[in-house]
C-alpha cells in the first residue's frame, strides 16, 4: 500500500519506522496511533518547542504537532540563555520534553518515548505541502537566534533526493544508525524525516561514541548505512571497533578530508558520500569524495551566483518548490547548471560541530557585557581543519576578570563557540582609521601562545 | 590502620595528575595540568568542556587505559562530574 503524495507518512502500516535500543521495531501504524495520542494532550497553539532528546521521542513530538496542525520549532542551540528566549519570543510556545523542563523554562508537556503496538489505527493525512511544519534556527550576525521556516514540500520532495542519490528505494529497507541530533537540520533530515518518507528504519537509541555506533549497527539489519561527520567518523576509525558490514556512509557538517574518506571505504569495504547543505537551504548536493571533488545539486533546485555585498566572492543563492529563496555564504565554482566546487566559505561565518556562528555576531555579545570595552571573537586559520581548534576573544575590560567575562559569555552562546580563554588587553591593535586588520589580531594570538 | 588508604591515595592522586597531563594535552588547553581542580566540574562551568572535547577526550581515554567510554547518559553524567570522579571510573575499569 502506498500512501498519496504529501501523507504525513509515505509508508504503509505494517514498514518499520524505527528500532529502540530495547528492540522493538516501531511500525508506522503503531507510530501514527502514539503520535495521535500524544497530539490530543497538546493544548491549542501555533508552535511547539520539541526538546526531546531521544529520537523517538523528538519524531512522535514532530508528528503530533503535524497532525495538530502545529509548528515545530526546533534549536540545535541548548543554552539555557538561548531556549529561554525563544520561548520569550514565540509567545504561548508549547515545550515538549521527556525530562523535567531545562533551567529558565517553567513548564513542558512530557513525551513518552515509547510506542505500544496494537493500537486502534488512525488516519495517515495529507499535510497541504505549503504549510509551514518546522521552524529551524541558526545564529544570526546580532547574536539573536535567525529562524528559517520549512514547508511540508519542501522536506518531502528534499527526502525524495536524498532516497534516490542514495539509493535507499534499491534494496528494499535499508537501516540508519545516526550520530547527529535531529534538532540539527542534517540529522532532521536524514535521521526523521527519511523514515517518514523512504523506506528507511532509523536507529533510536544513543549513538555519539564509537563503541554506541558499533552496538547500534549491530543491532540494526543489513543493509546498514551511517550517517555521521568527519569528526565521528575519525573517531571510529582510530577506536578499531569492529562493524558489521556497512552498505554505505553519509558524512555532513564539516568538509570531510578525502584520506578519511578513502580510509573509512578501504576499512569497511563501503562508500563514503558526503552531503553539503546549510540550516537555511537544508540538504542540497552530495558527492562522492573518493570519486570526485565535485557536488551535484540535488534535483528540482535551482541556483544563482551573487555577489556578497562589500566582501569577496560570490555568495549562493538557493531556490526550490515550496522554499522562498535562502542565501549561503559559500562562494562556489560552477562546472555544469548542477554541478558546482566549493571555494570556500566568506570569513565571517565560521562552523564548528556543524553549527554555524558570525564572528560579527559573536563579538557583538562580547562587546554588551558589562563592562567590556572593547572587544573581538577571531577564528585561527586552522579551524576547518583542526577538530579542536576553538576560536578566540580578545577584550578590553580593566575592571572585569577574563573568567567573568567567560561566564557572561557561557550563558549566552553555544558552548563550542566559547573561547578557550579570554585574553584581556590594554587596548585592541587597531590601524589608523579604526579597524582590527586581521594579521595585527593573529600576531596577538599567537604572543599569547594561542596558536 | 592509615597505611593502607594512604598508599591507594597516593595512587589516586597520581593518577588524577596523570588524567589532567592527558587533558591538556590532547584537548590543547592553555591550563597548566597542575592547576587543574580535581573537584571542578569538566563541563559547563569549570574547564568548560564541550561535546566535541568529550569525542577526543574519551578517545585518548579509551587508547590510554583501555575503557570504551558509552552516552548512558546518567552514568556520564557522573563519570565526567570532575577529574576526581574520572579518574575514579578510569581506577575502577581501566584494562591496561
Amino acid at each position: 500500500m502506498t500512501a498519496p503524495p504529501f501523507a504525513l507518512l509515505q509508508r504503509g502500516p505494517e514498514a518499520a519506522l524505527f528500532q529502540t535500543p530495547e528492540g522493538q521495531v516501531v511500525r508506522a501504524g503503531a507510530f501514527l496511533a502514539a503520535a495521535a495520542r500524544l497530539a490530543q494532550r497538546l493544548p491549542p497553539g501555533v508552535a511547539v518547542l520539541n526538546l526531546c532528546e531521544q529520537r523517538l521521542g523528538f519524531a512522535l513530538g514532530f508528528a503530533a504537532a503535524l497532525l495538530r496542525g502545529q509548528l515545530s520549532m526546533l534549536s540545535a542551540d541548548r543554552s539555557p540563555a538561548r531556549l529561554a528566549a525563544l520561548v520569550v519570543q514565540a509567545q504561548g510556545v508549547v515545550v515538549l520534553s521527556e525530562n523535567a523542563p531545562p533551567a529558565l523554562i517553567h513548564a513542558s508537556i512530557h513525551v513518552e518515548p515509547r510506542v505500544c503496538e496494537g493500537a486502534r489505527a488512525v488516519e495517515n493525512p495529507v499535510i497541504p505541502p505549503e504549510r509551514v511544519v518546522a521552524r529551524v534556527f541558526t545564529s544570526g550576525s546580532t547574536g539573536a537566534p535567525v529562524p528559517h521556516e520549512k514547508t511540508w514540500g519542501a522536506l518531502t520532495t528534499r527526502s525524495a533526493a536524498a532516497c534516490a542519490r542514495f539509493g535507499l528505494a534499491a534494496d528494499g529497507p535499508v537501516s540508519i544508525v545516526g550520530t547527529v541530533p535531529a534538532q540539527h537540520m542534517y540529522g532532521f533530515e536524514t535521521t526523521l524525516l527519511l523514515a517518514f518518507h523512504a523506506p528507511v528504519s532509523v536507529w533510536c537509541g544513543p549513538a555519539f561514541y564509537p563503541r554506541d555506533i558499533a552496538a547500534a549497527l549491530a543491532a540494526m539489519p543489513a543493509p546498514r548505512m551511517l550517517v555521521t561527520t568527519p569528526l565521528q567518523l575519525r573517531a571510529l576509525l582510530d577506536a578499531a571497533i569492529a562493524l558489521p558490514p556497512l552498505a554505505g556512509i553519509i558524512s555532513a557538517t564539516a568538509p570531510l578530508p578525502l584520506a578519511l574518506a578513502e580510509r573509512a571505504e578501504a576499512r569497511w569495504q563501503t562508500r563514503v558520500f558526503e552531503i553539503f547543505g546549510a540550516t537555511e537551504a537544508g540538504s542540497i548536493a552530495s558527492r562522492a569524495p573518493s570519486e570526485s571533488d565535485i557536488w551535484q545539486a540535488y534535483p528540482g533546485l535551482s541556483f544563482a551566483a551573487e555577489r556578497a555585498g562589500a566582501e569577496d566572492g560570490s555568495v549562493l543563492r538557493v531556490s526550490g518548490p515550496f522554499m522562498a529563496p535562502v542565501t549561503l555564504a559559500d562562494a562556489v565554482e560552477w562546472l555544469s547548471p548542477e554541478s558546482f566546487r566549493l571555494l570556500g566559505r566568506r570569513s565571517d561565518v565560521v562552523k564548528l560541530g556543524g553549527k554555524r556562528a558570525s564572528l560579527a555576531g559573536l563579538t557583538r555579545i562580547l562587546t554588551a557585557i558589562e563592562g567590556v570595552e572593547d572587544g573581538i571573537f577571531i577564528a585561527p586559520d586552522d579551524l576547518d581543519a583542526a577538530s579542536n581548534a576553538r576560536l578566540i576573544a580578545f577584550v578590553v575590560a580593566p575592571r572585569r576578570s577574563a573568567d567573568d567575562i567567560l561566564a557572561a559569555l557561557r550563558r549566552e552562546i553555544d558552548p563550542l563557540f566559547l573561547p578557550r580563554r579570554v585574553i584581556r588587553l590594554q587596548r585592541l591593535p587597531r590601524n589608523e582609521i579604526g579597524k582590527l586588520p586581521q594579521e595585527n589580531l593573529m600576531r596577538l594570538a599567537a604572543e599569547n601562545g594561542e596558536i | 590502620m592509615n597505611q593502607p588508604i594512604t598508599l591507594s591515595e597516593t595512587a589516586a592522586r597520581a593518577l588524577e595528575n596523570e588524567l589532567a597531563h592527558l587533558i591538556v594535552e590532547v584537548l590543547h588547553l592553555e591550563n597548566k595540568p597542575e592547576s587543574l581542580d580535581p573537584l571542578a566540574p569538566l563541563f559547563g562551568e569549570g574547564l568548560g568542556l564541550d561535546s566535541i572535547d568529550a569525542l577526543e577526550l574519551a578517545l585518548a581515554i579509551s587508547r590510554r587505559f583501555g575503557i570504551e567510554l558509552k552516552s548512558d547518559d546518567e552514568r556520564n553524567r557522573q563519570i565526567f562530574a570532575s577529574l576526581r570522579a574520572l579518574a575514579g571510573h578510569i581506577a575502577a575499569h581501566r584494562t591496561k
